[in-house]
This record gives structure tokens, sequence and C-alpha cells, in this order.
């Protein structure tokens, strides 16, 4: 479903992502460890398409379709989700306004009816069940005020409600305590299916115990450097990164 | 002056002059000192700290003539859907019965087109007139006062709740010719009164206009005023806005300008709160593009303790608009325990659009609370990325953010159809 090869990406005249090639299946869960400063985020923003970076090399194709001549919005609508490390607040701009207007955004596009303000309600509270979303919380403005756990439920949230085929969670367990993580990780879990594969970007492997993936790469001066299953999150866990980092060189 | 100042100031205050046929009786000796002042009042300039940042030499050049009112025409767009009201509409500055109506408020304020007064209201008046808002300060305010017959006395009686908000329509038609046109509006909410006022400011035609309106308002000890006005006016069509409010003791006066249209639009807002416990709210908000030009000039005056006001103006501008925001909060000496916060927010869309801003705060009193500040920047580039990820269209996303921003100003206005229509406007602006 994702085939990124020879991905090149720049930001400011620097480069981050230096010829990274990875192959994402559907159902399948990818987690992406490294060092801080390897490329992990960049990875994830080139993918959801934010402006700041130059692509210099490299395809990406996700469903077969051209994914970096795509605009944010298509991206979304064709099914791709990125979980914000640092949810933005917009106040001003209510979660229910936003949340509807961004479900019947992706509807239109995937040529599905635009839910009725009843129907769309029905399935806010059915999917807010899933992240034990406080019910205030929808009522505020987006992200406004919301603690850090609850920024991350929310990314979870909107994940559910969106519906799409890859996920990418960029360090969503950053600054979460463990119920927050347990809740995030159950979530997340109830999503998996064969079709929905997630992209799992991590610094530490305790997330990767509540969501486990199929296959752990670890990605250092932007590129992959090594790929193994679970147990190789373990091993990074215990050795640290200095044994990749030399490796590397 | 130089000659030529001379000849435009003087060709100015000329096309003014017909409109004093109408032989007006009452307010009689504020007209006389305006008539007299504009024997040496000059059309402000840069050099006037309070007009520096709006050039209004090619504007008052301009051919204008004193347009009629008609009755013909369709106030249908400018009305506010879903709210009941008391409605005055003025073309061009003229009183038009045929399209207005009142009787929602039977008994609990009146409603006096100004060529109407008589009786106990005159009386009300002729103590108001021109005590506010001085004849000899600047000759626009000169030229109202001295020619202004269009406008609406408003006396809210004391202790009486208004039931339905009061709007006044005051429509520019621009599409025969050139409309210049002026309004003068008295507002007396007695003591223990509540009401909501509207006042439009809408135009029709592609000719240019001006219109030139000063509004003085005195509210009340313990009583509550919310005075609305929306600004949405044809590019072509330019507003000079004076309005002057006084407060007594523990009244509390809420005024939100909203500009959304207007070729050149200056208002000039003075708070006087001359009473213990009074509380002035004064937002306002402005969205601008093409060439467009809004100055708001705002002064709270603290004259006794414990006093409140907070401001908030926000501004859009888009393309080569230009906003201009001068406000200054002024604590007299006596005016102890005074709390004064000022803010002036803007977001500039494009490389060409222009933000001058100058809050200012002037305290002599040593034990208060005060604030002012400003910020300009662009749209927040990391919101808009989010709600694009999030599936919604760049433009779509924009829009969002521009009500989001400018709709902080509107929530705290209490008629629902009211602040829901302002919304809309403000979300329609861009489209």
């Amino acid at each position: 479903m994702l085939h990124i090869s020879n991905l090149h990406a720049s930001v400011e005249g620097k480069e981050i992502l230096r010829g990274l090639t990875l192959e994402i299946g559907p159902g399948e869960v990818h987690a992406i460890m490294g060092p801080n400063g390897s490329g992990k985020s960049t990875l994830a923003s080139v993918l959801a398409g934010k402006e700041d970076y130059e692509i210099t090399d490299g395809e990406v194709l996700f469903h077969g379709k051209n994914l970096l001549d795509m605009d944010p919005e298509v991206r979304a609508g064709e099914g791709l989700f990125l979980a914000f490390q640092y949810p933005v607040e917009i106040p001003g701009v209510s979660m229910v306004n936003f949340l509807r207007t961004s479900v019947n955004s992706v509807r239109e596009y995937r040529g599905q009816d635009v839910l009725s303000a009843g129907d769309f309600l029905k399935l806010m509270n059915e999917k807010k069940k899933i992240v034990e979303l406080d019910a205030n919380l929808t009522k505020r403005s987006v992200n406004e005020g919301f603690s850090g756990g609850e920024k991350k439920r929310n990314e979870i949230f909107q994940m559910a409600m969106l519906e799409p085929s890859l996920c990418i969670l960029d360090e969503t367990d950053s600054g979460l305590d463990i119920d927050a993580l347990r809740i995030v990780s159950e979530a997340v879990n109830k999503l998996r299916s064969p079709e929905r594969s997630f992209l799992v970007i991590t610094h530490y492997q305790r997330l990767l115990e509540h969501i486990v993936p199929d296959f752990v790469h670890v990605l250092y001066q932007g590129r992959i450097v090594t790929t193994g299953g679970k147990e190789l999150a373990l091993e990074l866990e215990a050795k640290g990164y200095d044994w990749i980092k030399e490796g590397a060189i | 002056m130089t000659t030529t100042q001379q000849t435009v100031r003087e060709s100015f205050i000329g096309r003014f002059k017909p409109v004093a046929a109408n032989g007006k009786s009452l307010g009689t000796e504020a007209r006389n000192q305006a008539l007299s002042a504009l024997d040496t009042l000059e059309i402000p300039g840069r050099k006037w700290e309070a007009w520096k940042y709006t050039d209004l030499r090619e504007l008052s050049q301009r051919e204008y003539s004193l347009a009629t009112a008609s009755e013909n025409i369709d106030i249908q767009p400018f009305l506010i859907p879903g709210m009941e009201s008391d409605l005055l509409v003025f073309v061009n500055g003229i009183f038009v019965p045929a399209l207005s109506h009142t009787g929602k408020n039977e008994g609990r304020l009146s409603i006096t087109p100004l060529h109407d007064l008589k009786g106990e209201d005159a009386a009300l008046f002729e103590s108001h007139f021109a005590q506010l808002a001085d004849p000899q300060s600047d000759i626009f305010t000169a030229l109202n006062t001295a020619y202004a017959s269009g406008g609406v006395f408003i006396c809210v009686r004391k202790g009486q709740e208004a039931l339905a908000p009061v709007h006044l329509l005051f429509l520019t038609d621009a599409s025969a010719k050139a409309s210049l046109s002026q309004s003068r509006n008295l507002f007396v909410v007695e003591e223990g009164a509540n009401a909501t006022l509207i006042e439009s400011s809408r135009s029709i035609g592609e000719n240019t206009s001006l219109r030139n309106a000063v509004t003085e308002i005195f509210v009340g000890e313990n009583a509550t005023l919310e005075y609305v006005k929306l600004q949405a006016d044809t590019h072509q069509a330019s507003l000079i806005d004076r309005t002057e409010v006084y407060q007594s003791q523990s009244s509390r006066c809420f005024t939100y300008t909203i500009t959304l249209g207007g070729e050149l639009v200056r208002n000039s807002l003075i708070f006087k709160l001359d009473g213990q416990h009074v509380e002035s709210h004064l937002l306002g908000a402005w969205l601008l593009d093409g060439l467009q030009h809004t100055d708001n000039y705002t002064q709270v005056h603290h004259m006794q303790p414990n006093g409140f006001s907070n401001e908030l103006y926000k501004g859009i501008m888009d393309e080569k608009s230009t906003g201009v925001f001068n406000g200054r909060i002024h604590v007299y000496r006596d005016a102890q325990k005074t709390n004064a916060y000022q803010s002036n927010r803007n977001i500039l869309l494009s490389d060409t659009a222009n933000i001058f801003t100058k809050p200012q705060l002037e305290i002599y009193a040593d034990d208060v609370k005060c604030s002012h500040g400003a910020t300009t920047g662009r749209m927040d580039e990391s919101a808009l990325f989010y709600l694009r990820a999030r599936g919604i269209p760049e433009q779509a996303a924009r829009l969002m953010l521009v009500r989001a921003f400018a709709g902080e100003v509107i929530e705290g206005i209490q008629n629902e159809a009211l602040r829901g229509y302002l919304s809309e406007m403000i979300e329609k602006r861009f489209e």
C-alpha cells in the first residue's frame, strides 16, 4: 500500500532524509525507531505533506498513486492520517465544527454522502468511547487547554473518525503517563484491521509492548540501517543506539 | 493654510450647506457654535496626531452631491434574518417611514426621528445634544452639528428593559450619482434601563459616497447598553464616524465595531467613565482587502475610581488594504483601583497589506491595573497544516481560521440571531 524508495528530503538546504526505502503492506504494523535527529519526524511530516520540506529525490507511492504530488487534504482523502507529535491548538474553532468539516470533507473526497448533524453526533459519540475522551472536550476549541494526554487521545479519536488506511503515529507516546499510554495503545489496537496499516514512530520501546509491530526499522542519518521483528525493539532498549551508529560508520 | 488648502476646505464645506434649508429649531446654540467654528476648522491631515495614518485630501476633493432618498429600495438584503426588532431606515441620511417599523418596545423606549421631536423628548434632546461631541473639535463634527438633519433620538426609559433590539439601517444609495450624507444620533439610556441597539451602514450603487455620522450616547446609573455597529458598505463608500459614550455610576456598555466594507472608514470612539464601578467593553474587528482603509481611533477616559474597561480590536488585512489602530487609555488622578486592558491583534494575509498600530496608556493614578499591547503576524501556518492534514481543503481551512480569529470579538453578543448573522458576514467576507 505504501512504497517509499530512495527518498531524499531537505529543510533549509540541510538534507535530513538520505535515500530512505520502505515498503508497508496492508494490515501491517511497522515501527520506526532511531536516535534523536535521525529523521523520524521528518519522515512523518514529508508523508503528510508539510510544505517546509524539499523533496530532492525518490518516490512515494500510496495505493499506487504518487503521494508527493498531492496536497495534504488530498492525502487525507486518500486515506493517510498523521497523529501529530505536537497537536496544534486552534482557539476559536470548536472541536465539533472542526471534526464535522473534517469528516465531511474526507467523505466528499471519497464520494460518500455528507453526514447529517444527527448521524455525525452519533458517530462522534461512538468513536469517543474508543479513546475514553471526556465528553466536554468536544465542546471546547481544538486542543485548546487540553492536557498532553488529552491531546494525544484526541489525535487517536480523529483517527477513528476519519477511518484512514494508513495511520502514522509520530511519537504519540511522548509525554504520556502509563494510564494514558495504555488507553492510547488499546484504542490503536481496536483500530487495527487487515486493511489498515500503521507506521509507528517512537523513541522508546515501551509503546511497542502495547502496540506489537510486525516490523521494526532503525532510522539513522536519514536511512533505514537495520530491520527486524519486534525483538529488535527489545535489543535496542537493552543496548541503546550506539552499536547502530558504529555499524553505520 | 495655503490658498489651495483654503479653496479645498471651502468647497468641501460648501457641499454640505444645502441641508441647512431644513429649518431645524432644536440645538440652535450648538449649531451656531459649529457654524462659526467652520470659519476656521481645517480638514485634518497627517500632521494631526489623531489622523496621522489616514489621509483625507483626495476624499475631500471629490465631487459629491447631497443625495435624496427613495422609497423604492429593496432593503431585504440588509435585514438581520430571524431577529425581531424595531427598524428605522435612513436612505442617504433621510428617514424613510415607509421602510421602517416600530412598536416592539412600546412604552419602554421612545424612538423619534430628529425632525419629529417635540414635548418632553425635545427637552431631553436639547439638554444632551452636542454635550459630548464638541462641535468645535474638528471639521466633521462641526459639519455634522451644523447641518445634519437625519438621525434619531432614542430614550430607553428609566428601569425599562427593551424587548427587542432597535435596528438603525443607514443605507447609502449611490446608484444614480455620488452621494454625500450625514446622520446624527442621540441615545439616552436612563437609570437601570437595558437595551440593544444595532447600527448598520450599508450601501448600493457603484458611485462614490461619503457619510459623516456622529452619535452621542448617555448610559445612566446601573443601566446596560449593547451597541453594535456593522459597517458593510461597498468598496466605493466612505464613512467618517464619531461615537461618544458617557457612562454614569455602575453602568455597563458594550460596543462592537465590525468593519467589513467601505473605501475609507474612520471610527472615533470615545468613552468617558464618569462614575464609580463603571464597566466598558470596546470590541472591534475589521476584515479588509483591495485598497480599503480602516482607522479605529479610540479613547477611554477613566475619570472615577473602581472602573473597568476592556478593549479588544482585531484586524485582518489582505491585498493592498490598510488598517489603523490608535487607542488611548487615560486614567485620571482620582481614578484609583482602575482596571483597564487594551489589546490589538492583527493578521496580514499579503505582503502588500499594512497595519499601523499605536496602543497608548496614560496613567495619573498610582493604584491601578492596566495593560496594553499589539501583535501582528501572518496566518498560523501550523494550524493551517493541521486542518489540511485532516482533509479540509486549503481555502476552507483559511476561512475557518479567519472566522475563528475574528469570531472572538463577537462571541459576547447577547442576541443569538444577531451574533449568528455577524458570524456569517465575517465568514462570507473572504469567500
